[in-house]
């Protein structure tokens, strides 16, 4: 009797056991959907020396993302780093399975995608879905820099990043708008009060700390780790491009409180010279580009985007700068070949070398060649008929992207010294009466040119 | 799923070997084994106990948080409304209602929801409509009953009240003139007593629950024609009743949630709020094949009038090959109800602080707008440009894609309109037929990029000059010769009566006999002849076919034109130099055409219909088509008039349509 007794409530036991042991299971797949983070990866850090949390939660994603046909791509810095190494296996063999986890399985705290705006509009539905699949998101919405130029044009804040957590892992999620000027823009990640600053470690996110400029890239579906991503197709270049890539936003605040103060000037001859002037940058941009030589907006074209962001029009030229290091004796020729005779070409490839074309009726191009020195930065001029030698002299600088006249443009990053140290510290105020040689105030001069070396520093044609 | 299948069986597993360690003991010793049994049992239990714990914090937990991220959800997407209404949970509203002959105002419960005093505005009746729940203002509406015609906008707007809705009236400065007793007899069903005799100058409040009790009336007689009444104060209680009994049931889906949002904030939208069959704000036609301006920005130029837009939306939103992403509406000032209305419809929405006044504000709206468009697009070459009043065929996309491609490779056009000027019911026919005119008509057109980017946006009056923009950019300056290509049946159809140059008499002059195209994917007839040249070469084939009507006939009979159908007639005005319009001005007033300004004319030719018949006017000799007029034939010449208001009108009107 006993005996059966204890065998009953023994297979009884066993019976519940098994049961809740189900149950447990049951629960288990539960909480892997679920947000419940930190007991998850402990089961999971237990269970395996590799993180492939991270595996899993990226595959989740890209699941989510196809499901909504929303098109992302791979921009993880760290990720395209590996995945350039083996590019050229990765490419030939797209399909193979991977022996290993190779790129998704080093332990990081999150992961990051990129997805152009246009390619998709209705949040909503994903939003849900992505809930029901145990993802914790974060929205991070600002401003449209697009209307920001604009006056009063409101109601339009925008999706900048998102973040989707999902038990240890997050999936950063950066949002590229396509900007006049024919490039990305990414924006800044700036949290707003009743965010919760500890959702990711956001310092650690590779971008929104500034925004970014990029060109649109070319894509590459890839197979890495068993998951089919879209890559850029070339990742070292993307990450060249990735290291500079910083915007800055031109003034538009400023500008147009400039603007009240000193109304624009909207003569015919003003609309007209803007439009040649425009023509112009668009035309040297171009050249430029495509010999490869980096340059920036200098003088009084970068005093137009800093202080009004537009072209000053009592201003009579295009002002550009470059690095003498980045000086390519194709220069010349290409700008001839562009339609854009040289007008005269003072100094040389050592010391202050500027170059003038002749753009469009009377509108000139200046090309001011900048020397690096240990403390600062420098470019020089050269009056024609007495040979004299001026030197104007510059703090250090890096340099960023902008738009300027829709054109993606580099100007300094920190323009403001780069101003103040041209025009002084009244740059605010218009000068119409402007003298080269007297009126800068970081103008040095700097001797003059050996007689015997005239025809070749002093070229005017 | 299937990435977890590896991983649980790690309990199994376990369960598995305390099994075998069972059975092995119990093969053992009975001591051994009564001690294993006891410890199994022991064991068992606490696993039960910890699987029942674990079970209860796991629901928990997921319940907690599931909570939590609704709310967080919740948070988002309701904050702005709830700091919208600020209404408390009290059951009972008090309602005052103030009218007189200079001056509305309803406050309830001490909020002033409506107060107009301006002068020489806001005559009419005014109507309120609060949620009968929440006692939110959902509709302020005002008709001009003095004027003709409102008095049925306001029938129309009643019944599209839902039931159980809080209706409040009040009368400012006339309201009787032209109200007819069809709305009288809608005032007195909605249980006014005074209704039905109200007249010249009386004053008149009204608070009642539509389909149901009323709260207050009052009423003051004006004593004679030359007086109004006495201004009259209401003060009533309403009761509210529950939110459920508020709202309708639909599925819950997204669409039904835009649906529900806007139906809990505003009223007067008809069908689209019904509880039963509600009308779809979703509309899904067929797609275009070939569809060459799926990619073009569309921008709907917007101010307050939201009954409009709505209607306008959802014609645009009906036409073949719309791409619905591409829609911007921009909205001239901060109101919500439009706002709603856009969201309503899934589409994205700009507000535009107001700059300036009248025409120059609706002028600096523009520009801003179109600069938004394509700063948002920054791909696009064109814009369509529409407006909140305007209806949309459905074949407009198909119109615009196969006729686009003239604006990119033809420099001498300036725009495609959907606009036919002189298109009225008796004038236009044919829907694949086009025509280049040296007018710019509106009302729906393109918008090169580079010619606004280049030409237009830096020259833009600005905003101190009370300037049209559509004025301005139809003078020579800006045109500098280009013309338009405009269908001969419109593609849009201007409904607008209330705006800034508009109103109830001159909509019916000139807009609402207006020919409005309603066939699907009409094919258009030779897109090719619309290029500069080859037009001329049509033009000259037209007026080599083209029979001489007699000219000793009056023109402006019927009898002027044969009664045929399909031929091509031709006939001959006077024009003595390219500005010279005189004869024509009278001309198109005996047609019953567009006659405040010159419109729709290409050299001194004007193409239209009458009878079905092609009919040309040439004017002689100032076209160049004036060769073809035969020697005998003596251009008709008629005199304007002499005292006639027409040339003051001129300039007040001209720019009329494009409010």
């Amino acid at each position: 009797m006993q005996k059966v007794n204890k065998n009953v409530v023994l297979a009884l036991l066993s019976l519940t056991s098994l049961v809740f042991l189900l149950f447990q299971l049951y629960y288990y797949k539960f909480y892997l959907s679920q947000k419940n983070g930190a007991v998850f990866s402990k089961v999971r850090g237990s269970q395996s020396g590799q993180d492939s949390t991270r595996w899993h939660v990226v595959r989740k994603f890209l699941g989510l993302i196809s499901s909504h046909n929303i098109p992302v791509y791979l921009i993880d810095p760290l990720i395209l780093g590996l995945v350039d190494k083996d590019i050229e296996q990765i490419r030939s063999s797209p399909d193979a399975p991977s022996p290993e986890c190779k790129y998704f399985c080093a332990p990081r705290d999150f992961t990051t995608f990129a997805l152009l705006d246009k390619t998709w509009k209705h949040e909503l539905g994903l939003f849900r879905t992505a809930e029901k699949m145990g993802f914790q998101w974060l929205k991070i919405i600002n401003k449209d820099p697009r209307l920001d130029g604009m006056d009063d044009l409101s109601g339009t804040e925008i999706p900048l990043h998102y973040i989707f957590k999902l038990a240890s892992h997050a999936i950063h999620l950066v949002v590229f708008y396509e900007r006049s000027g024919n490039y990305l823009w990414h924006g800044p990640l700036r949290l707003k009060q009743h965010m919760d600053r500890k959702f990711v470690p956001f310092r650690k996110l590779h971008f929104g700390r500034y925004p970014g400029a990029y060109e649109k890239p070319e894509l590459l579906l890839v197979s890495i780790d068993d998951l089919k991503v879209q890559i850029p197709k070339n990742p070292s270049s993307f990450l060249e491009e990735m290291s500079h890539s910083r915007f800055l936003e031109c003034r538009y605040r400023e500008a147009r409180a400039f603007f009240q103060l000193y109304p624009d000037d909207a003569s015919l001859d003003a609309v007209e010279f803007r439009k040649k002037a425009k023509s112009l940058l668009h035309l040297a941009a171009l050249t430029l580009n495509n010999l490869g030589v980096k340059f920036w907006l200098s003088s009084g074209t970068c005093l137009g985007w800093y202080r009004q962001c537009n072209v000053i029009t009592h201003s009579k030229d295009v002002d550009l700068g470059v690095f003498i290091r980045d000086y390519k004796a194709d220069i010349i020729p290409a700008f001839q070949k562009a339609g854009l005779p040289l007008k005269h070409k003072f100094g040389k490839v050592e010391d202050s070398l500027e170059l003038s074309f002749q753009g469009e009726d009377d509108v000139k191009l200046d090309i001011f060649f900048f020397y690096e020195e240990d403390d600062h930065i420098w470019n020089g001029g050269t009056q024609a008929k007495s040979g004299k030698k001026f030197k104007y002299l510059f703090p250090k600088f890096t340099l960023c992207w902008t738009e300027f006249v829709e054109l993606k443009v580099h100007v300094p990053c920190e323009t403001l010294l780069y101003v103040e140290a041209n025009y002084g510290p009244d740059w605010k105020v218009p000068v119409k009466t402007w003298d080269w040689k007297s009126s800068p105030s970081n103008v040095q001069y700097n001797g003059v040119w050996p007689v015997d070396e005239w025809d070749d520093v002093i070229q005017v044609y | 799923m299937d990435e977890w299948k590896a991983n649980p069986t790690i309990k199994p597993h376990k369960k598995r070997s305390w099994y075998l360690a069972w059975k092995y003991k119990l093969m053992n010793q009975r001591a051994l084994r009564k001690l294993c049994q006891t410890g199994a049992v022991l064991f068992l239990l606490v696993t039960v106990i910890v699987n029942i714990k674990l079970i209860l914090d796991t629901r928990r937990a997921a319940y907690e948080q599931e909570e939590e991220s609704a709310q967080d959800y919740d948070d988002e997407m309701l904050n702005v409304e709830v700091a919208r209404h600020p209404v408390s949970n009290k059951k009972v509203l008090d309602v005052e209602v103030y009218s007189s002959r200079s001056k509305v105002y309803v406050a309830v419960d001490g909020t002033t929801v409506l107060e107009d005093e301006a002068r020489e505005q806001g005559r009419g009746i005014h109507v309120i409509v609060l949620n009968q729940a929440t006692g939110h203002v959902m509709a302020k509406r005002v008709f001009d009953t003095y004027s003709p015609h409102e008095d049925e906008a306001m029938v129309l707007f009643l019944n599209m009240v839902a039931r159980g809705r809080i209706l409040i009236f009040t009368i400012k400065d006339e309201g009787s003139f032209h109200l007819k007793d069809t709305a009288k007899n809608v005032l007195k069903s909605l249980g006014s007593q005074v209704a039905p005799f109200l007249s010249w100058r009386d004053m008149w409040t009204f608070v009642g629950r539509k389909g149901g009790e009323v709260y207050g009336e009052k009423h003051a007689k004006s004593p004679t024609l030359s007086t109004w009444g006495d201004p009259v104060l209401l003060k009533t209680e309403v009761h509210l009743t529950s939110v459920e009994d508020a709202e309708c049931h639909w599925p819950d889906t997204e669409l039904n949630r835009r649906r529900k949002r806007f139906c809990s904030k505003v009223e007067g939208y008809g069908s689209v709020c019904s509880c039963k069959d509600p009308t779809p704000i979703e509309f899904n036609p067929d797609p275009l094949k070939d569809n060459k301006v799926f990619d073009v920005p569309v921008a709907v130029i917007a101010g307050n009038r939201p009954n409009y837009l709505y209607r306008m939306l959802r014609s645009l939103l009906s036409a073949q090959g719309v791409n619905p992403q591409m829609i911007t509406v921009f909205i001239d000032g901060y109101y919500e109800e439009p706002m709603d209305v856009v969201e309503l419809f899934g589409l994205s929405g700009i507000q535009h602080t107001p700059i300036s006044i009248k025409n120059a504000r609706v002028s600096q709206h523009y520009k801003a707008s179109l600069t938004a468009t394509f700063n948002l697009f920054p791909d696009a070459k064109f814009a369509v440009v529409l407006e909140e009043d305007l209806d949309i065929s459905v074949d407009f996309f198909s119109f615009l894609s196969q006729s686009i491609y003239l604006l990119e490779e033809d420099e001498s056009l300036y725009c495609i309109s959907a606009w036919n000027d002189q298109g009225y019911e008796h004038t236009a026919e044919d829907p694949s037929l086009l025509y280049r005119v040296e007018t710019m008509p509106g009302l729906g057109w393109v918008l090169r990029k580079s010619l606004y980017k280049d030409e237009l946006e830096p020259k833009w009056p600005t905003p101190e000059k009370l300037w049209d923009w559509d004025m301005w950019m139809r003078m020579p300056e800006q045109r500098k010769g280009r013309e338009c290509i405009i269908p001969d049946i419109s593609r849009s159809y201007h409904f607008g009566i209330v705006g800034l140059n508009m109103n109830g008499y001159f909509h019916e002059a000139y807009f609402k006999k207006h020919k409005f195209n309603t066939v699907p994917n009409v094919q258009l007839k030779n897109v090719e002849s619309l290029r500069k040249e080859a037009y001329e070469t049509e033009i000259h084939r037209l007026l080599g076919e083209a029979e001489v009507l007699d000219h000793s006939k009056n023109p402006c009979e019927d009898s002027f034109v044969p009664d045929t159908e399909g031929r091509v007639y031709v006939m001959f005005i006077r024009m003595e130099q390219e500005a010279d319009f005189t004869t024509w001005t009278q001309l198109a007033k005996c047609l019953h055409i567009w006659d405040l300004d010159v419109r729709g004319n290409h050299k001194g030719l004007w193409r239209l219909f009458r009878k079905k018949n092609h009919f040309l006017v040439v004017g002689v000799p100032a076209s160049p088509y004036s060769s073809k007029k035969p020697s005998s034939v003596t251009p008709v010449y008629m005199e304007p008039p002499a005292k006639e208001e027409g040339a003051a009108a001129v300039p007040a009107v001209a720019a009329a349509e494009q409010t």
